[in-house]
């Protein structure tokens, strides 16, 4: 059912599964930002801004936690500075929920001292340092979920094998979902993204097995779950609980969100330092000679 | 009959040599005894801080007027390791503390700093780790004055201890200038005598004399050194008045199984018989929090000099996110200094390649990733 829905999305979205090294993490073509005249560009403040919109949906860790109380400007400036540091060393690349990943970790009581492992992002949370994802397979017919902090030292690489969004910000529901639905290759090959296209969205619609479920998702609102076949009273229920005036709340999403101007202001500071990385790491990459792979 | 025996008790007592009955009366007296009266006894920087908010009514010029006097006391304002503050002319006189280069000895007690605590984020050690981190601003700390131990008279001493830090000096430390216009005349008094700006936070630290500083000197964050440890004090958050199961940690009872009303109460909280009564000290419901507390022997990770910025280990803090906090040398026996700390205080170096100081453990965001060798 699902791999028919898969090849079904492959053929719509006409993309063949080209094998290729995985995606850079800035989505941006260079076209429009050459390299030479970054530094340029920034001493004077009239031009227009270099920082490209999509940041906060590539970088959505650098910016802070949103909630008033445990907010400092000096602590989350030294917070970013030490995430570019890390970045130095390691390339996170942009991935969203949805996206299929491979990282492979450092692991003392692995036998070649380290551990890959592929996956689905179910989860993002977290701001600065503290960052992480989550990922689902199913191993050996058991469900296996792994968190990783973004900016976790043991991190040894961080490769996306498909590149693509849900059709949720959270696939938790992938728990109470038929082993299928979370299945990946673990030897699965990364699929080439052409630069600048935008992000492909899956939009598989998962079918839960019956009750007992983790959560109540006749409740959250999902968009990518089918038809739950559940009795009449639940929905009656869902509808008296559910909240509908709350999108209308706009201090409620001033306080949950950062204002956009602090936003610019941020990623003002950090792009031309991230930018620098990914073009660094752009030129090594062309250094390297790409060796064709023989059977045996 | 009372009141003739309170006349003859307090009046008449001493001239008619009435001894018998004022004894009488005087064991009548109930009272807890070994208890010491209250003492409305101050010590000198206990001062009116706030001016009340009056509109001066001043023109344009004449607002321009004093902020350039301001200035050109004091200095003008200037961004230094990340606060905005005056860039303050040195009022270090020559000579106005004896001690100088003495050589350390365990037994001396340092100054302390005032920090702001700007929060938590996670760091790794070497060996993959991950520890929570709290982030401590020394903000702009600088010496305002020294009391030697014969002048130094602590407004609070143990009753049973007359001699208790009899051989203490006190050391009065400011954090932050701020714009003398916002203070009382005799608070700002307090800075003008040593000649310096007034501070928003005063701190007062015990000192051995051995290590008295003069007024006007700067005090950083490599006060301390990475690997050290210290004691973080400070008001604890307030939570307002507080059931049991928050301030305690009681289990409360039941939700279920026929329980009414009862499910976040404590309990019994006393016995029968003889015993009918609360004990004192019982855990009960009441205020929570807004009080001194000590977070001792916290580690020093990490230490910023650019932004004079101290990581410690642990979220055990007193205080919430932009509260001030008191850092001391660590009371704790085994945690206590072996060698030399900087001693009476760290020397201002200007060294802009020295940003950052680690602690041996601690693994640098600068470092190449975390691996783990194989074993032969």
């Amino acid at each position: 059912m699902l791999l028919r829905n898969l090849k079904l999305y492959k053929v719509k979205s006409g993309l063949a599964p080209v094998v290729q090294i995985c995606r850079l993490s800035s989505s941006i073509p260079l076209e429009d930002f050459p390299v030479g005249t970054v530094s340029e560009k920034q001493v004077k403040p009239e031009r227009k801004s270099i920082v490209p919109s999509n940041c906060r949906y590539v970088y959505p860790e650098f910016l802070p936690d949103p909630k008033m109380q445990w907010r400092n400007p000096l602590r989350e400036k030294l917070e970013r500075m030490d995430m570019i540091q890390r970045r130095k060393h390691i390339d996170i690349p942009e991935f969203y929920v949805g996206t299929i990943m491979a990282v492979t970790s450092s692991n003392q009581h692995a036998p070649n001292k380290a551990t890959r492992f592929v996956g689905i992002c179910i989860q993002r949370l977290g701001c600065g340092l503290r960052a992480n994802f989550t990922l689902r397979n199913v191993i050996k017919h058991i469900g296996t979920e792994m968190k990783y902090q973004l900016y976790d030292p043991t991190i040894q690489k961080i490769e996306v094998l498909r590149l693509e969004k849900r059709l949720d910000d959270e696939l938790l529901y992938l728990r109470d979902a038929p082993n299928e639905y979370s299945t990946f290759d673990e030897n699965m090959e990364a699929e080439y993204l052409p630069e600048g296209s935008p992000i492909p969205v899956n939009t598989t619609m998962v079918k839960l097995k019956p009750r007992p479920w983790r959560a109540r998702w006749e409740r959250k609102n999902m968009k990518g779950l089918a038809d739950l076949e559940l009795p009449e009273r639940f929905y009656k229920r869902a509808e008296e609980l559910a909240t509908p005036w709350e999108k209308y709340d706009l201090m409620k999403q001033y306080r949950r969100t950062i204002p956009e101007e602090e936003q610019k202001e941020i990623f003002a500071e950090v792009y031309s330092e991230l930018h620098e990385v990914n073009v660094m790491r752009k030129k090594q990459k062309r250094k390297k000679v790409f060796i064709k792979p023989f059977k045996n | 009959m009372s009141i003739i025996c309170k006349y003859t008790i307090f009046y008449l007592s001493k001239p008619l040599n009435i001894t018998t009955s004022s004894e009488a009366m005087l064991n009548q007296v109930r009272s807890v005894h070994n208890v010491r009266p209250p003492r409305m006894k101050y010590p000198l920087w206990y001062l009116q801080r706030e001016r009340a908010k009056d509109d001066q009514q001043l023109t344009e010029d004449n607002r321009a007027f004093v902020k350039e006097a301001v200035h050109d006391k004091f200095g003008m304002p200037a961004v230094i390791h990340g606060i905005s503050t005056y860039d303050v002319r040195s009022a270090l006189r020559e000579k106005s503390v004896e001690y100088e280069n003495v050589e350390w000895s365990p037994k001396f007690q340092r100054t302390g700093l005032i920090a702001r605590k700007l929060g938590n984020y996670p760091m790794w050690l070497n060996n993959g780790k991950s520890v929570l981190t709290t982030l401590l601003h020394v903000i702009d700390n600088h010496v305002i004055k020294y009391i030697p131990p014969g002048e130094f008279d602590p407004p609070r001493k143990p009753y049973s201890c007359p001699n208790h830090k009899k051989n203490l000096g006190c050391l009065l430390v400011g954090a932050e200038s701020a714009d003398p216009q916002y203070f009382t005349k005799q608070y700002c008094g307090l800075f003008y005598k040593e000649g310096m700006m007034p501070k928003k936070h005063l701190g007062r630290f015990l000192i051995s004399p051995e290590a008295a500083l003069q007024p006007g000197t700067p005090l950083m964050a490599s006060h301390f050194n990475p690997g050290d440890f210290i004691d973080v004090r400070g008001k604890t958050i307030d939570r307002g008045f507080q059931g049991v199961m928050k301030r305690h940690g009681f289990h409360g009872m039941p939700a279920t199984h026929g329980v009414t009303k009862s499910h976040r109460r404590g309990g019994n909280v006393g016995h029968g018989g003889e015993k009918g009564r609360i004990f004192p000290g019982t855990k009960m419901p009441g205020h929570m929090g807004n009080r001194y507390r000590i977070h001792k022997g916290a580690e020093i990770l990490r230490i910023n000099h650019k932004f004079n910025i101290i990581w410690i280990k642990g979220v055990a803090s007193p205080g919430e996110t932009n509260s001030i906090v008191y850092l001391y040398d660590t009371l704790l026996p085994l945690r206590k200094y072996k060698s030399s700390p900087p001693f009476p205080t760290s020397k201002v170096v200007e060294d802009d390649q020295l940003i950052d100081s680690y602690s041996e453990k601690m693994y640098k965001f600068t470092n190449q990733t975390i691996t783990y060798e194989e074993e032969k």
